[in-house]
């Protein structure tokens, strides 16, 4: 068996691909190559089955009930618990938190990652060192991680408005302020998540093929161009990996929030109550109202979903785009 | 001791196409004559496991261990909860699926009302011979219309006035428990002048919160936002809005108050930097004031609160009937309650108790607290418990209606970013939100 | 993995060549960064670093000079061990509890692994009919709420008679939509078509393709993920608590009930971080090494 390949000639992406995958047509039985991908991926979805399915049909099922999370099911209502929610003024603040706080933590998090691995990336001394380093928050448990920054941020007896003191600065009002919650909730998440971002995107770098670079040295490309023509086309799938998961948990932000305070209901006016704490009051709250929960976590589910895709899309054309002119070169 | 039902295993045949387990656990589909079957009995040698599910401080792990060597057929499993708001997300967790619940299982005042209108969901507790073992106001709250006992009482939190006898002094008020009860005496605008006295003086604030302040204000009236028949009243009336209104002008115009969110981390510190000087006090508070005022001395505690008695949280022991062993887990719930036990467990964690008898026990009435410059803490809670006349009803909305009152009180004390009317403008808007008028 | 030498050897001939490509390289394109590069390495790690400092400063106090300090001073004081010993004996089952994490980071890494490979082997490299649409349902998969499903999936574990044990835990983390999303992901570009071609050739069927091709190919992906998932559910509190509760836990479970007394003493809460925090550094300095190099044998393809 050989693994002597030639680095891959730059493609044009999925179009030469096609007929490689047929191409598995060997001694081998039929069935194996047949069965065998669905076989691959049953784990997956036996397991989803029993527990993703059944909450998500049972979810879907309770959203067009009346019921009392106690209580039970009660009357079949339709799409009643959908416009209720829609409604309430409280779930347009939470939509606006929740957004508010994806933004500041997604954003800035998958740039500086991306910057932060590029600089990993180089040839530098005790590489272990720097990349274990980075990766470090990640092992804090988040409710650790609340802990810690709830001091941190305490209005205050807080060490960083008491270091802002030292300077003649603030103090920030991290509670009241709805914005400067925010920037303190997104500040939590960007401290575990960067470094795995970081290291995540590091590795798919790893794997650019050191050819390419060589070749792009050659003709003369500046390091800035090598990381726009070569590093991200070549980053794709993992861009999209990133920002798919990062919108999907940014979307879903509930830990952070709710541990930000004692009381974790998201502030006296709701300043930083996100969509995920507004159905979690909803359903375990004060009403119990587990079929507007449900309403709730299914507009959630969609919003996520289209969310998703635009940033899909956006990512794709970027990247690849980004692709396009490497190709030209 | 946990059986697997037939049901289970009915369901794991299918799931691995193995039907000859159908045949391996014999019994058929009796399920439910099953898990009747070795619950009613009660009696006799039979190893019983029970399981209590408590949380925060219940002071209940040496009695537990007393409790199994009094019964040797019984093994009892705790199982702790860090703190209420958990030990509330598991239980309603387990309600709604139906199972998994424990035998018993500890509940706060707090959200015992949401569960009354469920109470087919509890054992019917109510037996002769503990009648009239609770202060009566304690049985009420957790007794139906139709006289079903859903919880028996563990601990109350009738209210005293803790006080830094050293800003008092600094102040130029009394220090000595007896005369600051004396100094205090009276309804809660006698309170706030005194405060006023004492903020004229001192650089520290009078009380810590509106928020609290209200709480112990609206703790007094009957019915606050419910009628006694759950009828809604909501918070668009005089006595709501005199009280909502007399806070804030004590605590933002009078500046009495030092504007720290109760349970907060600023709170928590502003014990150390002595940033009040009263506060509220049920007897569990004590032990709250100990920790986050550790170091600090001049804490003391006085036999009086601002018009009149008041009570601050307690706890119930309920047997949900998922049970196994209802009549096992309810007669170690009476055990658990009784004077004796409540007395040991005020003793191991100074939870107040709420029943009758234990007010006289020699051994309530002699614990001193040495942080309080050793005050007689079990003599005046003990008073500060029969000084109790008001029961303010709370049925299942009480929660959500107070929210939007102390949320309202805390953007204007603590936040700041409303004042007293536009702040009680949202108070109206997220109360119509909840569309319960 | 090691009954098969064969492969052993091919993924370790690939690394040792991209690696000497890389040295090759490092002599001519890739110069050592100066000393601004380093300058922003520190920066980050010191924010890194720090919130952890500070739980371990907490740690090693007492709660009297922590309530006095709002800001804590820049060295230990001596009681982290003092403080640790009062976690491990007080009555919160803090060996249990240990032991209960241990088996279930290490049993879902595991299958993690394996499946998510297996599922991302198959998206990435094979075709198959539904192939495309089946992938965005697993995507779409991780956007359901989780909050949601607590009650539906407590409702699962009751009726198969698990609550309460490890089983719950572990079960609905077996194989993850992360998982086989990311190993998809990765597949697809570090995992060349020629050489499971070669592979075929050689009369491979498709499991021994996977073990011998696709799986060396995963490693470092795999290594990561490994880590990821182990790190994930190490601290993972909502569900365990949920389903298990204080009865069976695991470690955040069990530590959460120092905060069970009247008033948070950070040097006894901040003392259960750093003890649950070390096995995970531990692990992270062992795995550490073996992780990046991992990461460079990345381009095995060349």
């Amino acid at each position: 068996m050989s693994v002597i390949s030639p680095p891959k000639p730059r493609r044009a992406p999925e179009v030469p691909r096609e007929p490689r995958r047929i191409a598995f047509r060997q001694r081998a039985g039929r069935w194996d190559v047949k069965l065998s991908p669905y076989l691959y991926i049953s784990p997956f979805f036996l397991l989803f089955a029993v527990t993703g399915l059944f909450p998500l049909a049972y979810t879907a099922y309770v959203s067009v009930h009346d019921w009392h999370l106690i209580g039970g099911q009660g009357a079949f209502v339709g799409m009643q618990n959908f416009v209720d929610v829609v409604q309430q003024p409280r779930f347009l603040t939470a939509l606006r938190n929740t957004f508010s706080i994806f933004l500041l933590s997604s954003v800035p998090q998958v740039l500086a990652a991306i910057g932060i691995a590029a600089v990993l990336d180089a040839n530098l001394r005790a590489r272990t060192f720097w990349r274990m380093g980075v990766l470090l928050p990640y092992v804090v448990a988040p409710v650790a991680v609340s802990l810690i920054f709830s001091k941190l941020f305490a209005d205050q007896s807080g060490l960083i408005n008491a270091v802002l003191a030292t300077v003649d600065l603030g103090p920030i009002r991290w509670h009241a302020d709805p914005l400067s919650s925010h920037v303190a909730i997104a500040s939590m998440v960007n401290f575990r998540w960067t470094g795995y971002n970081t290291l995540i995107f590091l590795a798919a770098m790893q794997a650019v093929p050191r050819d390419l670079y060589e070749a792009a040295v050659i003709d003369g490309a500046s390091r800035l161009r090598q990381f726009f023509s070569i590093t991200v086309p070549m980053l794709r799938p993992t861009i999209i990996f990133i920002v798919i998961t990062a919108t999907i948990g940014g979307l879903q932000i509930f830990d952070e929030p709710r541990m930000f305070d004692q009381l974790g209901q998201g502030g006296s006016d709701r300043q930083w109550m996100t969509v995920t704490m507004y159905l979690y009051e909803l359903g375990w709250g004060a009403q119990k109202s587990f079929g507007r929960a449900a309403a709730v976590a299914w507009i959630l589910f969609l919003i996520i979903v289209v969310i998703g895709l635009i940033n899909f899309a956006i990512t794709r054309r970027i990247s690849s785009s980004g692709s396009t002119r490497g190709g030209k070169r | 001791m946990r059986k697997t039902t037939s049901k289970t295993w009915a369901l794991m045949a299918g799931a691995t196409g193995i039907a000859l387990l159908a045949t391996a656990c014999g019994g058929g589909d009796t399920e439910a004559d099953a898990g009747e079957g070795s619950s009613t009995g009660g009696s006799g040698d039979e190893q019983i496991t029970l399981t209590v599910a408590t949380f925060n401080e219940f002071g209940y792990e040496e009695l537990l261990d007393e409790y199994e060597e009094l019964n040797p057929n019984i093994t009892v499993e705790h199982k702790k909860a860090a703190t209420s708001d958990e030990a509330r997300d598991n239980l309603n967790t387990r309600l709604a699926a139906g199972s998994g619940l424990s035998d018993i299982e500890a509940v706060e005042v707090d959200w015992l009302s949401e569960l009354m209108q469920y109470s087919d969901m509890f054992v019917d507790l109510s037996d002769p011979e503990v009648e009239d073992r609770w202060l009566e106001w304690k049985t009420a709250a957790a007794t139906t219309e139709d006289g079903t006992l859903i919880g028996y009482g563990t601990d109350i939190g009738p209210e005293a006035v803790c006080y830094r006898s050293d800003l008092f002094a600094a102040a130029g008020l009394p220090t000595d428990r007896e005369e600051v009860a004396a100094l205090l005496e009276g309804d809660w605008d006698h309170y706030f002048e005194v405060g006023k006295q004492f903020v004229a003086n001192s650089d520290a604030a009078w009380f810590d919160s509106a928020g609290a302040t209200y709480q112990g204000m609206i703790n007094q009236v009957e019915n606050a936002y419910e009628e006694d028949d759950g009828t809604v009243i909501g918070i668009d009336h005089d006595t709501v809005k005199d009280i909502y209104g007399d806070v804030l002008t004590a605590s933002v115009d009078d500046e009495l108050s030092a504007h720290l969110l109760q349970w907060s981390d600023d709170w928590a510190a502003g014990f150390q930097s002595g940033a009040f000087a009263t506060q509220l006090c049920p007897g569990w508070m004590l032990g709250v004031i100990e920790g986050n005022a550790a170091g600090v001395t001049g804490w003391d505690v006085a036999d009086v609160f601002p018009g009149g008695g008041g009570n601050w949280g307690g706890s119930y022991l309920t047997v949900p009937a998922q049970s196994e062993h209802p009549e096992e887990a309810k007669a170690l719930a009476a055990w658990l309650t009784a004077p004796e036990q409540q007395v040991k467990a005020f003793q191991s964690k100074g939870t107040f108790p709420s029943q009758v008898e234990a007010l006289d026990s020699p051994e309530l009435l002699g614990t001193t607290e040495e942080f309080f410059n050793n005050a007689p803490t079990g003599e005046i809670l003990a008073k500060r418990a029969e000084a109790i006349t008001a029961t303010p009803f709370k049925g299942p909305n009480y929660f959500p209606i107070h929210t939007t009152v102390s949320d309202a009180l805390t953007r204007v004390d603590v936040d700041q970013t409303d004042d007293a009317a536009s702040s009680w403008e949202k108070a109206l808007d997220a109360y119509e939100s909840l569309g319960l008028s | 993995m090691t009954s098969i030498p064969m492969i052993q050897q091919t993924a370790g001939a690939g690394a040792a060549r991209s690696a000497a490509r890389r040295r090759g390289l490092a002599r001519g394109a890739n110069r050592r960064p100066g000393w601004v590069t380093y300058a922003v390495l520190g920066a980050v790690l010191l924010i890194s670093a720090y919130p952890l400092y500070y739980a371990v400063l907490l740690a090693s106090s007492d709660a009297i000079t922590i309530a006095q300090n709002p800001i804590p001073s820049l060295l230990p004081e001596g009681n982290l061990f003092t403080n640790i010993g009062r976690v491990i004996a007080s009555d919160i089952q803090f060996w249990p509890a240990m032991w209960n994490s241990i088996v279930v980071a290490t049993v879902t890494a595991f299958s993690v692994v394996v499946f998510s490979t297996l599922a991302g082997f198959s998206f990435s490299k094979l075709r198959f009919r539904g192939r495309g649409p089946l992938l965005v349902f697993v995507i779409a998969t991780m956007a359901v709420p989780t909050q949601l499903g607590i009650v539906p999936l407590f409702i699962v574990m009751a009726e198969l008679d698990l609550t309460g044990k490890l089983a719950a835990v572990i079960i609905p983390g077996m194989v993850t939509a992360f998982g086989v999303f990311w190993m998809t992901q990765y597949l697809e570009e570090a995992l060349p078509y020629e050489l499971i071609e070669a592979a075929r050739v050689d009369g491979c069927s498709m499991i021994r393709t996977f073990w011998h091709v696709a799986m060396p190919a995963a490693r470092p992906a795999a290594a990561m993920l490994a880590l990821f998932t182990f790190v994930g559910s190490w601290t993972n509190f909502f569900w365990p608590f949920i389903v298990l509760g204080a009865g069976n836990p695991t470690l955040p479970v069990a530590l959460q009930l120092l905060q069970a007394s009247y008033f948070k003493d950070y040097s006894l809460i901040m003392a259960g971080v750093v003890a649950s925090t070390i096995p995970l550094v531990l692990v992270f300095i062992v795995a550490g090494r073996q992780l990046v190099t991992g990461i460079m044998q990345g381009a095995v393809k060349g």
